[in-house]
């Protein structure tokens, strides 16, 4: 993947609702090719930034840029991107055929190449013969494909994707997250993903962007993301952990829980107040006169491939999964990895 | 037993609905002009009908006027329902709701008398501007456009009422998908809005054309004489006597609006098994 040009750049973009700030100065560059993913609570801007990129809302301030070009005020169909809609908001009076050849024919292609390429779109998306049906007579799953095509067969730049398997049942979406994927792959093309799904994100995404009450809180890989969470915010909504104050005693050194531990950060104050990211599948269990921690199980739960336990210790309840269980009131002792202790600067507002 | 009188009073509702209509076209085929004796089978008050030359010239000014003021409600009714529905205060959209519904609950006589009184006053006003200015004014003389004014005014609150629903069902997000796909907003308004909202369009056709051909009190007021309409002849005609020939001309309407009903029934059906056939066929 080129990760060299920006296809798509926001420069203090700030979008205003009936007074309400929505979008407060974001700065964003999305590159040609990424799949990108905006993560967030609802209410925290991801929509209202797809919604500025296909240009269906005007920004207050701020400008968008589409290949070097700025693009404020050019209309949706003048621009070079296409968008799969939350409810697919497919057209009922088409059949399926015609609904996907509908962007084709308004640009005046003609017949035989449409047909062509509305081919092509149903094979991409593995409905080839539906084009027939109506689109009632379509399950979700199918009707989701439809937008997709309706939307990849105009050969744009960019895909915009709003919450596009909000609607789905969970395995019917963890084969349409397997499918965008390829889809996106195959095609080389930009696709912009909005979801509030934190797995759904980890799962296809090239680039998170997490986002908070209308700002970026941060932008990275999956993997960044997960194991180096810049605040307790990202690191709470990206999957479960356990967040705890601390104290940078010097490099690699960090107090909590009433203990030093080994770490991996650096470049703190020394004694400077941090908080400390432990996620619940990396603390281990020990005998309790060998932990660092000791703690009683309050509660075991079930959860399939592993057991959530909810232990207490000095006050703080640590959630921990592990593939194996402990009785509610036993006394454990806990350890941390120090490549599994990430630091945070504190958040004063938390 | 109560299989039969079930049966029985299934018999007595259609007996009550359908024995008057039945009377009346037995008595439009009666050779007298009596209305309790039967002297015998006759096509003359058909024959008659047709050379009448006010009831057919009537019967034509209600088509007219009945078509034009449909038009002219489905478009300005339909435009109405759009600006309804993107209303966002909620005080000023029940606002415009309770103006919609008012001609639709206001007695017609109030209608007919207010619409006549602002036909005169116009007038009125046009002579004072012209006293005053010099300029000559237009007269609005009672006759076609009058009565396709005063149609419009109570058929346009039908169109509003049977297509709101359809924009509400409507997807929102239907018209900035056609936007997406490259449409202009007036071609995504052609393309998509109205292929969506047709449904309620025509239903808000069709009342229209019903209410608007058998308006009698509206257009009583604001019709001249020569712009009668066929409700406002025939009632003028039964001051004197009923003619047989109306007993013949209602059971041509009779006959005509139910050949139209067995029409759309029998093409719903249709409709409703080709659709059965797809689906068995296709899944």
């Amino acid at each position: 993947m080129s990760k060299s040009s920006a296809i798509i750049s926001l420069r203090g973009i700030r979008v205003d609702y009936d007074g309400e700030p929505v979008l407060h100065g974001l700065d964003l560059d999305i590159m040609d090719k990424e799949f990108i993913t905006f993560l967030g609570p609802s209410g925290c801007g991801k929509t209202t930034t797809l919604r500025i990129i296909g240009g269906f809302i005007e920004p207050l301030a701020g400008d968008i840029f589409f290949q070097g070009q700025r693009i404020n005020g050019v209309p949706p169909y003048k621009r070079q991107v296409n968008t799969v809609f939350q409810r697919y908001a497919l057209f009922p009076h088409l059949n399926v055929y015609e609904n996907i050849e509908f962007g084709l024919k308004i640009s005046k292609l003609p017949e035989k190449e449409r047909r062509q390429r509305v081919e092509e779109a149903l094979e991409l998306v593995n409905l080839r013969g539906y084009g027939l049906r109506n689109i009632n007579q379509m399950s979700g799953g199918q009707q989701q494909r439809v937008a997709i095509a309706r939307a990849i067969v105009n050969q744009p730049k960019v895909l915009l994707l709003d919450e596009p398997l909000g609607a789905l049942d969970l395995k019917l979406r963890k084969e349409m997250q397997v499918e965008l994927k390829r889809i996106q792959q195959s095609l080389e093309i930009t696709f912009i993903y909005v979801t509030h799904d934190q797995e759904e994100a980890l799962t296809m995404s090239d680039r998170v962007v997490v986002m908070k009450d209308g700002e970026i809180l941060q932008t990275g890989t999956p993997q960044d993301i997960y194991n180096e969470p810049q605040n307790a915010f990202v690191a709470d909504f990206i999957g479960e952990s356990n967040i705890i104050d601390g104290f940078m005693h010097k490099d690699f050194l960090v107090e909590f829980a009433n203990d030093l531990f080994p770490c991996v950060d650096k470049g703190f104050a020394p004694m400077e107040r941090v908080q400390v990211v432990v996620r619940p599948e990396d603390i281990l269990i020990l005998p309790a006169e060998k932990g660092k921690i000791s703690g009683v199980v309050e509660s075991v739960i079930f959860k399939g491939v592993h057991y959530e336990m909810m232990v207490e210790a000095l006050g703080y309840h640590w959630m921990i999964h592990s593939t194996m269980s402990v009785e509610p009131g036993t006394v454990i002792g806990m350890d941390v990895a120090p490549e599994n202790i990430h630091i945070m600067k504190r958040t004063e507002e938390e | 037993m109560m299989k039969h009188l079930r049966r029985f009073y299934i018999g007595l509702v259609m007996a009550f609905l359908y024995l008057p209509i039945g009377v009346l076209i037995l008595y439009s085929f009666n050779a007298s002009k009596s209305r309790s004796v039967w002297s015998g089978f006759s096509l003359r008050w058909y024959r008659d009908l047709f050379s009448n030359q006010l009831i057919l010239s009537s019967l034509y000014n209600t088509i007219v006027v009945a078509l034009c003021a449909s038009v002219i409600a489905v478009i300005l009714g339909t435009a109405a329902a759009m600006g309804i529905y993107s209303i966002r205060n909620k005080w000023f959209k029940s606002a415009i709701m309770n103006v919609t519904y008012m001609p639709i609950l206001n007695p017609e006589i109030v209608m007919g008398v207010s619409l006549l009184l602002l036909f005169v006053s116009v007038n009125q006003i046009g002579a004072g501007i012209t006293a005053v200015t010099g300029i000559p004014m237009p007269e609005l003389h009672l006759g076609y456009l009058t009565l396709v004014i005063a149609h419009v005014t109570f058929c346009t609150p039908y169109v509003i009422l049977n297509v709101l629903p359809k924009l509400r069902q409507m997807d929102k997000y239907v018209y900035e998908a056609a936007l997406d796909l490259g449409c202009s907003p007036s071609m995504a308004f052609f393309k998509v809005i109205i292929p969506e909202i047709m449904p309620g369009m025509a239903t808000g056709f069709l009342m229209a054309l019903t209410y608007s051909i058998d308006d009698f009190i509206i257009s009583y007021f604001v019709s001249s004489a020569t712009s009668q309409t066929l409700p406002v002849t025939i009632g003028a005609m039964v001051r004197k006597r009923i003619s047989p020939e109306i007993n013949a001309l209602s059971t041509i309407i009779f006959v005509v609006v139910l050949a139209a009903l067995v029409l759309i029934n029998l093409s719903a059906l249709r409709q409703e098994r080709q659709l059965q056939k797809k689906q068995g066929g296709g899944a």
